[in-house]
């Protein structure tokens, strides 16, 4: 591949735990940090000097790690990869755990892009989601970002909330807008099994809007995010001309990553691994000199050309079949026309003989339509 | 050997009242249990079958007793089959005895079972001798047993045998009860040779084993023999008892049981209750009582996957390799492709087929309603039998229209006398007696419509009485009855899979719960699905499952695409499961769930 590598560095620390969320992360310990970052550091430097041009701090909440840690993982990164000067350096952010200060200073240590988890613009929301954030301090986070010189800043809104009205997702919608951030992410709440904030809805009786109510939700949202110059590029992103997310893009595109840190994910040179996912066994790993890395995958080229279709659907754009096609030398279209025709005629797919793409109320079935990409043993 | 030291018999008892318990000790103080042990893999064989055989069956067992005056005697313990679908070969096994312990549970009572075969023993003139099982148990009531062996079943109670076939006691009393109590074989050596087959099964390297009870004359290895059902001529190459492992003899006479291979190819040509006699000077009257089985409850099995197809031909003919009652033949629904018609004795004996089917053939079937076998006469006179109601002619050509009809015997505590007869009620029944019996129990017999019974009878039946009601059952007749086919639509177009025949006056309820039932089990699919129920171009309901609007658009971590991959895949999995009809995706559930319905 000559494409750059995207960096991906995973932050797994949170001042306080949500209950919605089971992505990798635990609760902040100085010591551990200061431990970790230094693995992580020892972990990058393993590297070969491959091109890259993009690096990603997510987590967890990034913006726990002091300014001087970043610049010491972006210098890392640069030792160790050959880092486009014009890097997209994103770092995501808890909106209370900024001063201008702080901000500065990322942006000092190499930092481009800055990424808040807002979720929501209306304060009950956000104390139901056990967030300790307010939408003022939301509003005044991006305000900070600005003044210390960012001007490529996301939000990211979850949508489908416990209790929330179709009104009340618009009126965050609206408040995003008049911020006037360079990018957004629309998220659906997706609550996983044993997720806390289950309990707390039964207990209280919150419910979460009919399905009729979240796909007018999403569809009047991306119609209003697009009519204030923030185009949608991918299912839950939009931007203004631009900004998009050049390290997710990656994801979407059928690129190479590499990912460091405990939990974080790699796809390169036709394999994907995945780190050791407890932080403790990370750096006790790392520091005796051993690969962090488990369930290391070749994967066949089936997949790898599943994979390439399913996750270039997410694309507004879609996936540009003739080319994805000559990358895995098969004929996408004679062979999958016939499982999609339903789609198209649905009118959930777009296909102008170049790029396949879902339409917007596509967009909200993805997955009914992905599914025709998926063969069950190519894993 | 000498037939006055012959016993024959069988135990009759109700599920879980210690008939294979009580059978162990037998083999233990008779000094078989050892050859048991010896021969485990015999034995566990033995029990693979009887977990899925289709007979539900043991082999019968050879027990050497020398009694307390110091006779040496033959006892031969004949298993028969616990479930009312196989009530035929109950019949048979009966038949090859001349006696049965009548096994009752000392805290439980007489069941419904129980009492089905014991009348089949008293009309196949068996000794009987009762025996009230399991009086170590604290809640044994032994004296309300014995009153109710009386009352309920009308045999002498006094000489019921008080036992624990757990602790082993009373296990000898009951042996010297059978050597003394029991009638030997009658039967002359001399006759013509008459031997009844009640037992056959398909053994891979031997053919066709068939089991038989010597009525008249004696058996040798290199006879030939015929079976008279089917008018076959055979050389018999082996002969054997199971002791309880199979044991080769040299001959088999008068009253004596044991297992004949004579390369017989199909278990079709050496059917249960057939006679074996000398080709050569055969016997002048077949044992009597031979019957042909037919099939009485029928449904539809698919292939969820059109090209199982030919896997699914194949693993049926290997099972009616072993089971001659069971019967198939092709079957094309529009909905769910090329299949098969398959029949059955009853729901346990489906059940059985499919479970085997999925379990050693790794078929994944869609199974359609259960239906009886109707008796249509067209308006040109003619006589048809209807197992599918796709076979079911226009309703301008019906002049009549007749439904199989059983007659239910259900013995209840009287708590649950007016729920159960509620439920006869709704079911259609029309009561035959009604009987307070003493012991707080009551005897309900009812004639029922098959269909309704096929349908969800016994679950009700269990629910409403707590379990505690048994049922047993006996096909007896037709009658004629106002029955329409009810169609079910979905998006416009007949599912034929789902029609089913129903009583007219019940026609318009059932449809709207079938209808509603449906939506429940349809998935919401990327468009609008309308379901209907109809009778001819009528529609009796509708219901519509709305269009599927969203799937949760969650953030992915970290580029962690494998775990959109599993996500989706699992997705994938669940739709494999389902069938397409039309555009439609319909879960294999819904096929059987149009039984369920209307019943809450």
């Amino acid at each position: 591949m000559t494409e750059p590598l995207g960096l991906y560095v995973h932050i797994p620390f949170c001042a306080s735990i949500c209950n919605y969320c089971n992505f990798n992360r635990g609760l902040f310990d100085a010591d551990l940090k200061r431990r970790y970052v230094g693995a992580l550091v020892e972990e990058i430097r393993r590297s070969d000097g491959s091109p890259a041009d993009t690096i990603f701090f997510g987590g967890g909440t990034p913006s726990l790690l002091d300014p001087s840690d970043v610049e010491a993982l972006i210098a890392a990164c640069r030792e160790s990869f050959s880092v486009s000067a014009d890097a997209e350096v994103t770092l995501e952010a808890n909106p209370d755990s900024v001063t201008v200060d702080r901000l500065a200073g990322y942006r000092q240590a190499g930092v481009t892009r800055v990424s808040f988890g807002v979720q929501s613009f209306r304060d009950a929301e956000l104390l139901r989601l056990g967030r300790t954030h307010d939408a003022r301090g939301a509003a005044e986070a991006l305000g900070m970002a600005r003044t210390a010189g960012f001007d490529n800043v996301s939000l990211d809104l979850m949508m489908w909330l416990p209790g929330q009205s179709p009104d009340e997702w618009l009126e965050s919608v609206e408040r995003l807008i008049a911020l006037r951030p360079d990018h957004a992410s629309v998220y659906m709440l997706e609550l996983y099994p044993n997720a806390p904030l289950r309990e707390e809805m039964a207990r209280a009786r919150w419910t979460q809007a009919p399905d009729d109510d979240v796909a007018h939700m999403y569809l009047s949202a991306m119609e209003r995010l697009e009519r204030a110059g923030l185009d949608q590029y991918e299912i839950s992103n939009v931007a203004r001309p631009g900004c998009t997310s050049r390290h997710n893009l990656k994801y979407w595109s059928d690129g190479e990553w590499v990912g460091f840190g405990c939990g974080a994910h790699s796809t390169r040179g036709g394999a994907r691994w995945k780190n050791v996912a407890s932080t403790a066994e990370y750096v006790d790993l790392v520091g005796r000199g051993s690969p962090a890395a488990i369930d290391v995958r070749v994967m066949s080229r089936q997949e790898q050309l599943e994979d390439a279709l399913f996750m270039g659907l997410r694309r507004s754009g879609g996936v540009d079949l003739p080319s994805v096609g000559s990358r895995y030398d098969i004929d996408v279209w004679s062979y999958y026309g016939p499982q999609l025709a339903p789609y198209l005629d649905e009118g959930l797919l777009i296909y102008d003989g170049g790029a396949l793409r879902l339409s917007r109320p596509g967009m909200l079935l993805a997955h009914e339509v992905m599914m025709v990409f998926i063969s069950p043993d190519v894993r | 050997m000498d037939q006055r030291y012959i016993r024959n018999f069988s135990i009759i008892a109700h599920i879980d009242h210690g008939k294979s318990t009580l059978a162990d000790r037998f083999l233990e103080l008779t000094g078989a249990l050892q050859a048991r042990e010896m021969e485990a893999q015999v034995l566990d064989a033995m029990d693979l079958e009887r977990e899925r055989g289709i007979t539900i069956k043991a082999h019968p067992v050879r027990l050497n007793y020398t009694s307390v005056s110091g006779e040496q005697y033959v006892l031969n313990l004949i298993d028969t089959p616990g479930h009312v679908d196989f009530g035929y070969e109950v019949t048979r096994s009966m038949a090859a005895c001349e006696g049965a312990l009548l096994l009752v549970d000392a805290s439980q009572g007489v069941e419904a079972q129980t009492l089905a075969n014991a009348y089949l023993a008293v009309d196949n003139n068996l000794d009987i001798i009762p025996v009230i099982n399991k009086i170590d148990l604290p809640s044994a009531q032994p004296e309300e047993c014995r009153r109710q062996i009386e009352e309920i079943i009308g045999l002498d109670g006094t000489g019921a045998i008080l036992a624990s076939a757990k602790e082993g006691t009373g296990t000898r009393e009951i042996l010297e009860a059978i050597v003394e109590r029991f009638s030997p074989p009658a039967g002359s050596a001399d006759a013509p040779l008459k031997a009844l087959v009640f037992d056959s099964w398909y053994d891979a390297y031997r053919g066709v084993v068939i089991v038989v009870r010597v009525i008249d004359g004696v058996l040798r290895p290199g006879s030939k023999v015929r079976l008279m059902a089917s008018a076959q001529d055979y050389q018999v190459d082996e002969l054997g008892v199971f002791s309880p492992k199979a044991l080769p003899v040299q001959e088999l006479g008068v009253g004596e049981v044991g297992f004949v291979v004579a390369n017989i190819k199909r278990v079709s040509d050496a059917r249960i209750g057939d006679t074996l006699t000398e080709t050569a000077r055969q016997t002048l009257e077949p044992f009597p009582g031979f019957k042909e089985l037919k099939p009485m409850v029928f449904a539809g099995l698919y292939p969820v996957e059109g090209h199982q197809y030919s896997e699914l031909r194949e693993a049926l003919d290997k099972l009616r390799l072993n089971d001659a009652s069971f019967f198939y033949e092709p079957e094309t629904s529009m909905a769910l492709g090329f299949g098969f018609r398959c029949g059955f004795l009853g729901l346990l004996h489906m059940e059985i087929v499919q479970e085997r089917l999925e379990r050693e053939y790794n078929m994944d079937l869609v199974t359609t309603a259960p239906g009886v076998l109707y008796r249509v006469t067209t308006t040109d006179g003619e006589v048809h039998e209807i197992d599918s109601p796709a076979k079911l002619p226009d309703a301008g050509r019906i002049a009549k229209l007749e439904e199989p009809v059983i007659t239910a015997t259900i013995l209840t505590p009287s708590e649950h006398v007016g729920s159960i007869l509620q439920l006869c009620q709704d079911k259609r029944g029309v009561q035959k007696k009604l009987e307070y019996l003493k012991s707080d129990r009551v005897l309900v017999t009812y004639d029922l419509p098959f269909n309704e019974v096929v349908l969800d009878f016994y679950d009700r039946l269990k629910t409403l009485s707590r379990g505690y009601a048994s049922l047993d059952y006996q096909v007896t007749g037709f009658w004629e009855s106002p029955l329409v086919k009810m169609d079910i639509l979905v998006n416009g177009e007949p599912v034929d899979a789902l029609s089913i025949i129903v009583h007219r006056d019940a026609a318009y309820e059932r449809g709207r719960a079938v209808a509603a039932k449906m939506r429940e089990l349809i998935p919401r699919q990327m468009f609008e699905v309308a379901i209907q129920a109809s009778i001819g171009n009528r529609v009796i309901a509708r219901e519509s499952v709305k269009a599927l609007r969203k799937n949760v658009l969650a953030k992915c971590y970290g580029g962690d695409i494998s775990r959109k991959r599993k996500l989706l895949e699992k997705q994938k999995e669940g739709k494999k499961r389902m069938k397409r009809v039309g555009r439609v995706e319909i879960p294999q559930e819904a096929f059987l769930a149009v039984l369920k319905v209307g019943t809450e």
